[in-house]
């Protein structure tokens, strides 16, 4: 999960990989290469064949109908929506779990790995069980005239916690690497803590923070179950984009399930690589 | 006056890190403060930068108090021992990035920054990032950046901590160089002797917190006030002897007293001889004002430029040596010496004589007394007020401690000096018994502890108040020498050391002897052997060791030997056979395994009807040579 490491280093340390193939490592290769295809490649391979045989004219139809737009509107919204809010959390989260020692520390460093364990169906459920009709917080939400359940709040609420977990995580070991000696010299330096922050130690920060972004984001537009659970699922109006394909599947619409599903692909393929493509960029330039 | 540190404490909980410090530091002044790890320096340096806060104290930096100002608005340079450049940045940004907070002109930064590339030697390397430098040379970046800004004062924290030893004399040379060109008062935090020694225009060395002295290198080394930095301070022989009719006597020797020791009788003073001091020759007369006699080359290194030898003589009666630190059963003067490494003298039979020498004031020993729960001092026992007067010489510091339960509005601790009774100082604390102690025995160093033991027998049950709570906390919590008061002894006649059941005991011999010999009392040395343990031959050989030892003392020493069953009740019978006043016992940390299921200390302790001195025994330390005496730097 090193956004650094990229390093390709042979057994003996010239860089090159070695030339010896022995029957162990042939067949080793071919298993690797039979399990990625089976599970990654076949996937796609059928998605891209489903979406497409239609003719392309088909998977403009799909993807432009009025539904399809809005669902993928909204997936969009709530996904960078998400992203903006977690990172900025995340980031306040990690620095006070590193920089900082306190009572329960440990159990707040546990409790924020909890949306990696917990079911997304469970976690919708929680917010049902929080502003339901009877739920918690449904006489505060009430008194404000605000609707959180099967609108938009929740959905974003849902998203939030299922990719909470990304940004910190990627944060922290960086944070707990770079330490703090560079900090306490800009500060004799004179430098603010805020500008020390800004000129010291973001820059550190900014490749671990940058791929729990794209790890965050592509989190929230895939996030199904906690949002199923809490949306309602109104076309047009709840309906995110994957919400979207399981109705398509449901009304025996294969075309549109397929071509929303290529899009979202797309998407989270090209935030993948273009970390890939910032970070050589960046460690070239080093 | 560029840096002014008063009074500065600072302590974690209860533990004291910094105790009370003083501090001048002249214009342009290079100055070192030299200590073990742990001794509190590096905390001293934060404060100072204003990284830490103190608890209390000032601290001035050009005659303005900055102690309440953020460390942005001191305006220090301050390197540390890792390298804290900032690793995004390229040399040039690293050494601009103070000067841009400043907001300096673009062409002001420029000449600014070549002309510090320049003094640290990096010129043409501006470009650079962080990762393309060596440690050197980053360390180098590291001082421009601190530099660059013109502080007022720079602080360097172990800079060279990291580095290998070739790259650590290169850049001290031209830390020096860029120290003298550019002026700036500078502080260097280092363990490293060699560097002290270097660079310094003075030296401060610090020891558990506090700044023990002060002093231009030449002065701390040739003559030191204090005998921890004789010792801590490069290598040599450190011999205690005492004042008589107004000179200091060691042995048959007598010298004249230096003119800042008081010629009072008894008082207990050290000779101090470095190597480069000490003279071997071939004739008895040989040069060098003292002769110490003849002795034997015993031990012999090659170390380059001149050979480091160590000689056995015979000792001086009366004298105790603490440096180079005499292992245990040798009763020799052994005196640590240099010669030209041209010839070998590996045996060789030399008169040996000092060239110079110097005589200081042998520390106090300090002993802390608790008064008996509720009773004051007043009311002590008979044989603690005989302990008293038998100790209360120069050479002992006494301290009563009276805990009484705390009063809202007076304040926590009092302390007073009694006159009339030679510098005995009595402390008062406000609060629970236990914990008051175990306070005092933190902020101030005692060497041992004196306690009266309540009166029931069932010692550790807990049953009994404060008192036996107070005890077993004692021996669990410090590893200070616990002498525990018992039975109805007036005086102190007989002491007995024991060395029983396989325990290695050098501690208790040397404690019990010291002892022993201030109160000017005969030693029985006790050995109980459990036959199923132990081999006859070491058995012996280890007595023979004590022995040696207790004689080095002048003491005079009965051995004793018996099978036993129980280790802890034959103790207590030969205590009672041989009349001894006084038990000395060695008490294991619990990791030790030898006493797993029977606690040989804690059944002495219970059952004794007389005084039991409890020495702490850490078994790694009796290996391992105390770093703070003896191994000095290379010379």
């Amino acid at each position: 999960m090193q956004p650094r490491e990229s390093g390709r280093l042979s057994a003996d340390g010239t860089g090159r990989r070695h030339q010896r193939h022995s029957l162990g490592e042939w067949l080793l290769v071919g298993l690797v290469l039979a399990y990625a295809g089976l599970l990654l490649v076949a996937p796609i391979a059928a998605m891209l064949h489903g979406a497409l045989r239609p003719g392309l004219g088909a998977f403009w139809n799909e993807v432009s109908s009025p539904d399809a737009l809005n669902a993928l509107k909204l997936t969009i919204v709530l996904g960078l929506g998400a992203t903006f809010i977690n990172v900025a959390f995340g980031l306040a989260i990690a620095w006070v779990l590193v920089r900082d020692d306190f009572r329960g520390r440990k159990l707040v460093n546990g409790l924020v790995d909890l949306p990696f364990a917990v079911s997304p169906v469970i976690a919708g459920l929680m917010l049902i069980l929080l502003f339901g009709r009877e739920g918690w917080f449904a006489s505060l939400t009430d008194a404000l005239g605000l609707r959180v359940l099967f609108a938009w709040p929740s959905m974003l609420l849902a998203t939030l916690f299922v990719s909470l977990p990304f940004v910190i995580r990627e944060v922290m070991p960086v944070l707990t690497q770079i330490g703090i000696q560079q900090e306490l010299a800009a500060y004799t330096m004179g430098a603010s803590p805020w500008r020390t922050f800004w000129c010291v130690t973001f820059p550190s920060l900014r490749w671990g923070l940058l791929y729990g972004i794209s790890l965050t984001l592509a989190r929230a537009l895939g996030e199904f179950g906690a949002v199923l659970m809490v949306s309602g699922g109104m076309r047009g109006l709840t309906e995110t984009s994957t919400l979207y394909i399981f109705r398509c599947l449901d009304d025996r619409n294969y075309g549109g399930a397929y071509s929303m599903a290529l899009v979202l692909a797309v998407i989270s393929f090209s935030l993948l690589m273009g970390m890939e493509v910032l970070k050589k960029r960046t460690e070239q330039r080093r | 006056m560029s840096i002014v540190l008063k009074q500065i404490a600072k302590r974690y909980g209860s533990h004291v890190i910094v105790d009370d410090l003083c501090l001048e530091v002249q214009d342009g002044e290079f100055f070192i403060l030299l200590g073990a790890s742990g001794s509190g320096k590096t905390t001293v340096l934060r404060i100072i930068a204003g990284l830490t806060r103190a608890d209390s104290g000032r601290i001035l930096l050009h005659e303005r108090d900055v102690t309440d100002l953020a460390p942005q608005r001191r305006e220090i340079g301050l390197v540390f021992q890792n390298y804290s450049i900032f690793r995004h940045m390229t040399v040039t940004e690293n050494i601009e990035f103070g000067l841009k907070l400043r907001k300096l002109p673009r062409n002001e930064r420029t000449r600014r920054r070549q002309e510090l590339l320049d003094l640290v030697g990096l010129s043409g390397m501006g470009d650079r990032l962080p990762g393309q430098l060596s440690g050197g040379q980053q360390q180098r970046v590291a001082l421009a950046r601190a530099l660059a800004y013109r502080p007022k004062v720079l602080l360097l924290d172990e800079p060279f901590g990291a580095l290998d030893v070739k790259i650590r004399g290169q850049l001290r040379r031209s830390l020096r160089r860029i120290q003298e060109k550019s002026g700036v008062t500078t502080i260097l935090v280092t363990h490293d002797q060699e560097e002290a020694f270097e660079l310094a225009d003075r030296i401060g060395v610090i020891e558990r917190g506090r700044l023990l002295e002060v002093g231009p290198v030449e002065q701390l080394y040739f003559r030191p006030r204090t005998s921890f930095v004789a010792t801590f301070l490069g290598a040599g022989t450190v011999v205690v002897g005492q004042v008589s009719e107004g000179k200091a006597r060691f042995g048959e020797l007598s010298l004249t007293l230096p003119d800042e020791i008081a010629a009072e009788e008894n008082r207990r003073v050290q000779l101090l001889a470095r190597p480069e001091q000490v003279i071997l020759s071939d004739d008895p007369r040989g040069p060098g004002v003292v002769s110490l006699g003849q002795g034997r080359v015993i031990e012999e290194f090659f170390a380059g430029s001149h050979r480091k030898v160590r000689l056995r003589l015979p000792r001086l009666p009366g004298t105790r040596q603490l440096a180079p630190q005499p292992p245990f059963g040798e009763k020799s003067l052994l005196v640590d010496a240099v010669v030209s490494s041209s010839e070998s003298l590996s045996g060789r039979r030399r008169f040996v004589g000092l060239r110079d020498y110097h005589i200081l004031e042998a520390p106090p020993r300090r002993l802390l007394v608790l008064a008996p729960e509720g009773r004051g001092s007043g009311s002590a026992s008979p044989l603690v007020r005989w302990l008293i007067r038998k100790l209360d010489a120069s050479a002992i510091r006494l301290t009563v401690l009276e805990v009484t339960e705390a009063g809202a509005k007076e304040p926590k601790v009092e302390a007073r000096a009694k006159t009339g009774n030679g510098g005995l100082e009595i402390r008062t604390r406000k609060g629970r018994l236990v914990s008051e102690v175990m306070a005092e025995l933190q902020e101030s160093l005692y060497d041992m502890v004196v306690v009266e033991a309540p009166p029931e027998k069932r010692f550790f049950s807990g049953a009994y108040g404060d008192g036996p709570e107070l005890i077993d906390r004692l021996l669990k919590g410090s590893d200070l020498p616990v002498l525990i008061l018992k039975g109805e002894r007036e005086r102190l006649d007989r002491l007995m050391i024991c060395t029983a059941g396989g325990e290695p005991g050098k501690q208790d011999v040397k404690e019990g002897g010291w002892l022993a010999r201030r109160l000017a009392i005969p030693v029985v040395l006790f050995h109980a052997v459990r036959r199923e343990f132990e081999s006859g031959p070491l058995t012996r050989a280890h007595l023979e060791r004590a022995a040696a030892t207790l004689h080095s003392l002048d003491l005079e020493v009965d051995i004793r030997l018996r099978e036993a069953e129980s280790v802890a009740r034959a103790i207590l019978e030969e205590a009672r056979n041989s009349e001894s006043d006084l038990i000395v016992v060695g008490r294991h940390f619990p990791r030790s395994r030898i006493f797993a299921g029977e606690d040989v200390t804690r059944q002495v302790i219970s059952a004794a009807d007389r005084p039991v001195l409890v020495i702490a025994v850490e078994e790694w330390r009796l290996e391992i040579p105390d770093v703070s005496a003896g191994s000095g730097p290379k010379l």
